[in-house]
């Protein structure tokens, strides 16, 4: 990605940003996605963290061990090597999560969108998603893209308490709730895939890049 | 091992949180106000990470089940440790049975007590630091309450003399209420007048305030853009919601957030923010990347000072 207008910038004094673009896009997501992992490849010692989002890399080090400027070259350099997204396969592992499609919002989507229960299982189960971003709560994984027929905004009225494991949708995407939390998006049913596991290396069951089918057994 | 005989209403065991895991969205978490558990441990002979107690909202009673050094000091409290008056970062030696009472705050928010050796709950993700919205972390993944006991380390080799305390210049210091701040990664989508109304208004930290951030009001900062796709945050970030008002994200804010980000504070300077109680007053100062990390790496200076000082009593 060469020609790409990459930028880079701090995040207060102990993180620095390289955003790819200022569009959100699949293909721009890959770029991130891409540019994450090769940051990670580098083993770089004064990196604790990196997390991937939709237009950005945020890179997270030891300030005491180097500068913002001395981080944001390297990261600049590394970033500029990487190929360009459409060139580079899919990274990433892939998961397999059984759900019993029992939710309380399956017959309001099936109302919503004109479909029958069924069918909207069958077009939600039917497809093999990305993860696009970790974030919200630990472990919540924002994935996409739904069918289109599959789109609707949140609920009016966010529910104060989403039992852990709550399969839901909102927008273009779905998402496993890893936590009891507060969450507006329409649940279809219920996994019992452990989301998040602190004693876990790393925690979360799925990182930004890895891909996802929904497997129904109920 | 120390017990809690009376608690607080608000008591966890923090260190200096878990980097290593954002990617997974765990937030770094730990101290509010780091520095001041960084101080208290270098006081108590502990390595800067060791985990010690972060204690707010009210008094409390510890009490001494074996003998051993510790240290307070954060929020301004009035205390006693076996009746007599004791005073902040300083090395004090308590015996088997002794009581420490917090008797009430006095200024500040947050209260830190560090004990030679360090709460040696087990680590969760390399961090005994208590993370309540994922019931991990501390104790069991929740607040400490009455009856409660607190098992100890090993004592560390150089534990400073009874009644050490380092020269006041290395000490955190909280007269001020000017916060510095950098540019955050939005902060061009606000233009001059965005950037001029938030360096230049004086601002009240808000009720809705806690580990996660502390919502500001003064002048709202109005934007056109709408909430933007989500991307990475940290301690310290500024951003403004669509109400315009900033919120400072703290210590258990989520690792990623859809709102723009103005500016985000100096990490020497968040315990400033951190020490702050609803109705209290802040303003924020602009300084340059460079200026940022460099009041960072004198406050990390500061600290290894008084390690030195401390090892010297010892």
């Amino acid at each position: 990605m060469s020609d790409a207008p990459l930028r880079a910038q701090p995040l207060g004094d102990s993180a620095a940003t390289i955003t790819f673009g200022a569009v959100r896009s699949a293909e721009l997501l890959r770029s991130v996605h891409a540019a994450a992992a090769a940051i990670s490849e580098a083993s770089l010692g004064v990196v604790q963290d990196i997390v991937p989002a939709y237009l950005s890399v945020a890179v997270y080090y030891d300030a005491l061990e180097i500068s913002y400027d001395e981080i944001a070259r390297v990261l600049l350099s590394i970033c500029r090597s990487v190929p360009v997204s459409s060139d580079r396969p899919a990274r990433g592992r892939e998961h397999e999560i059984p759900v019993v499609y029992d939710g309380s919002d399956l017959p309001g989507v099936a109302a919503a969108t004109g479909l029958s229960a069924e069918e909207v299982v069958a077009r939600h189960s039917g497809r093999t998603y990305s993860v696009d971003l970790i974030g919200f709560v630990p472990g919540f994984a924002y994935l996409s893209e739904l069918d289109p027929s599959l789109h609707l905004s949140r609920r009016a009225q966010p529910r104060p308490r989403v039992p852990a494991g709550s399969v839901a949708i909102a927008g273009p995407q779905t998402a496993v709730y890893p936590l009891d939390t507060p969450g507006g998006w329409h649940i279809l049913g219920h996994t019992q895939t452990l989301m998040f596991d602190p004693d876990n290396t790393p925690p979360a069951l799925l990182q930004a890049g890895d891909s996802v089918r929904f497997v129904r057994v109920g | 091992m120390i017990s809690i005989t009376k608690a607080p209403p608000y008591l966890t065991v923090q260190d200096q949180g878990r980097p290593g895991s954002r990617a997974s969205g765990v937030p770094r978490g730990g101290a509010m106000d780091r520095f001041a558990l960084r101080t208290l441990n270098a006081i108590v002979g502990n390595p800067f990470g060791a985990a010690g107690l972060e204690w707010a909202l009210g008094g409390g009673v510890t009490r001494f089940d074996s003998a051993c050094a510790f240290a307070f000091g954060g929020a301004m409290v009035a205390a006693t440790l076996a009746e007599n008056v004791v005073h902040p970062f300083t090395t004090l030696y308590a015996h088997v049975g002794d009581e420490l009472k917090i008797e009430r705050f006095t200024s500040g928010r947050f209260l830190y007590l560090a004990f030679s050796g360090g709460i040696e709950v087990p680590e969760v993700l390399r961090s005994r630091s208590t993370y309540l919205p994922a019931h991990f972390g501390g104790l069991g993944g929740r607040m400490i309450a009455r009856g409660n006991t607190l098992p100890l380390g090993a004592y560390p080799p150089a534990v400073p003399r009874n009644g050490f305390t380092p020269p006041s210049e290395l000490l955190p210091r909280y007269e001020t209420s000017v916060v510095r701040v950098t540019r955050g990664t939005h902060a061009g989508l606000f233009g001059d007048g965005g950037w001029t109304a938030l360096t230049e208004t004086e601002f009240t930290v808000g009720m809705a305030s806690d580990r996660t951030g502390y919502k500001l009001t003064g002048q709202a900062l109005s934007h056109a853009f709408g909430d933007l796709p989500s991307d990475p945050s940290c301690e310290g970030a500024i951003q403004i919601p669509s109400d315009g008002n900033p919120i400072v994200l703290m210590a258990d804010a989520p690792t990623v957030g859809g709102y723009p980000k103005i500016a985000v504070v100096s990490e020497a300077d968040l315990p400033l923010v951190a020490q702050l109680n609803p109705g209290e007053r802040l303003t924020f100062t602009p300084v340059s990347i460079d200026e940022s990390q460099h009041a960072l790496r004198q406050r990390t200076s500061d600290l290894n000072l008084i390690r030195s000082a401390g090892a010297a009593s010892a």
